[in-house]
């Protein structure tokens, strides 16, 4: 009678264990962002969330890390955010192309806002209107990657002077291109 | 009889643009020619925004607008000595006086020659600045909106200059108003401080220039329109013997562009230096 209860007691207990870690393994992992204020252990929460199924939250998480970065604006915090993008990229969490337009948007001063395969007068120029109000979004986020985060006012500027030519030398390439029609 | 409501404001600006665009145009004939040596000198461009018959319609441009310039500058002096001797003769509140009236009449005249000139000089303006519009147009639309994308214009404007921190280059729209000297003194350093003067700056200047010539052949044609009107209206002044202050205004106008008693904008400081630390370039940098 003793030995018939105790191999019940295992019996249940093993049960029970085994519901606990299959209900353990089913449910999402919690995907909370980062929780400290230092940027490069931020970073290092968020690589563990990425890598443990959160690759959802990417958009998230990066934004979460630029606020953190603003709190300690520097120069190097650039390198810190490349190392993280090309991590990802390595991992296989973004693809080049992604993890290079995270990194430029933010931290160059060229536009991704800009790419096109196609000539001006032909795609540019039907379209200019919507051109220069993503230039003008991404001229927001450089200002917070160059000026906010990085310290790069001149990159900053550089950025902001190549908008106001871009918009002139628009203008004037649309105007030749649609009297040319 | 009140008089001094007969021509409307808009005549007065008209006349200011016009003689303020057609400082631009002269000013810029000059500026290309220089550019265009400059550009000789430098390695072939990758782009061809200046070649030769374009440079040859800003000379041709240059050439009318300097005679237009200085046939305007003898009656603008001859018209500011007739107003000294009008306000010497202390005319003001009493143009009911026969002398004064005789004072207002002459100044009239030399105003309406102010308009013969213009009139006379405007067609050939008219047809210089659209060939150079024109000229310009054309090599806009093959070389920056044909052959290029927004990506390699981007990087055409940017070129070398992504790698340091960029000199102060003056704005060039909006020059309106800013004194001649000052005008040409900003283009010599435009010119001297790119001795290397690339594809970036030959865009923006192309652009400029072109938007330029655009608002000018609109005012030329909006002056010839209101010219003969103007000339009407002066002719019936003539017959009161009356100066209109917008007459005055005009000529003042003319006069602050021409000898550059303009007092301009207040300039706003430019923004503080950038970190010049050794910037960081990321394998993910296009």
């Amino acid at each position: 009678m003793i030995l018939f209860k105790s191999t019940a007691g295992v019996l249940l207990s093993v049960i029970a264990s085994g519901l606990i870690l299959s209900s353990c393994a089913s449910s999402p992992p919690p995907c909370d962002g980062p929780q400290t204020k230092l940027l490069s252990a931020a970073m290092s929460d968020v690589r563990n969330s990425l890598t443990s199924g959160c690759t959802a939250y990417f958009d998230s998480y990066y934004d979460d890390l630029l606020t953190i970065a603003e709190g300690d604006p520097k120069p190097e915090n650039k390198r810190l955010f490349s190392e993280f993008l090309v991590w990802s990229s390595d991992e296989g969490i973004l693809n080049q192309r992604q993890a290079r337009d995270y990194y430029n948007r933010y931290f160059n001063v060229k536009f991704v806002s800009l790419q096109s395969d196609y000539n001006n007068c032909s795609h540019t120029c039907p379209r200019r209107d919507r051109v220069m109000l993503d230039m003008e979004r991404e001229l927001t986020d450089k200002e917070r990657g160059l000026m906010k985060i990085s310290r790069d006012s001149s990159g900053y500027y550089r950025a902001d002077k190549l908008y106001q030519e871009m918009e002139l030398v628009l203008e004037a390439t649309c105007t030749a291109c649609a009297a040319g029609r | 009889m009140n008089v001094f409501h007969f021509r409307r404001p808009a005549e007065t600006s008209l006349a200011m643009q016009f003689a303020s665009a057609l400082m631009k145009v002269f000013g810029f004939s000059l500026l290309i020619s220089v550019l265009v040596s400059v550009q000789a000198q430098a390695d072939a461009p990758t782009i061809r925004l200046f070649p030769t018959t374009v440079v040859e319609d800003l000379r041709q441009t240059s050439a009318v607008a300097k005679e237009m310039e200085t046939g305007l500058q003898e009656v603008i002096g001859r018209l500011d000595q007739q107003q000294l001797l009008y306000q010497q003769s202390k005319c003001d509140g009493a143009e009911s006086d026969p002398g004064c009236q005789r004072l207002a009449k002459q100044l009239g005249a030399t105003y309406l020659d102010m308009l013969g000139i213009m009139e006379e000089r405007l067609p050939d303006m008219e047809h210089t600045v659209n060939n150079t519009r024109l000229s310009l147009e054309k090599r806009l639309r093959s070389e920056l909106g044909n052959k290029m994308t927004s990506w390699t214009l981007q990087e055409t404007l940017l070129g070398g200059k992504s790698e340091s921190a960029d000199a102060a280059t003056p704005r060039m729209r909006g020059r309106s108003g800013m004194r001649l000297s000052e005008r040409f003194r900003q283009y010599y350093k435009l010119v001297a401080s790119s001795s290397s003067q690339s594809d970036q700056s030959l865009a923006v200047l192309a652009s400029d220039i072109y938007l330029d010539m655009e608002e000018t052949s609109v005012l030329i044609a909006r002056t010839r329109e209101e010219i003969a009107r103007a000339t009407l209206i002066e002719q019936l002044n003539q017959s009161l013997g009356t100066i209109t202050p917008e007459m005055m205004e005009v000529v003042g106008g003319v006069k602050s562009i021409l000898f550059g008693d303009d007092t301009g904008p207040v300039l706003i400081a430019g923004p503080p230096p950038g970190n010049f630390e050794k910037d960081y370039r990321s394998p993910l940098e296009n």
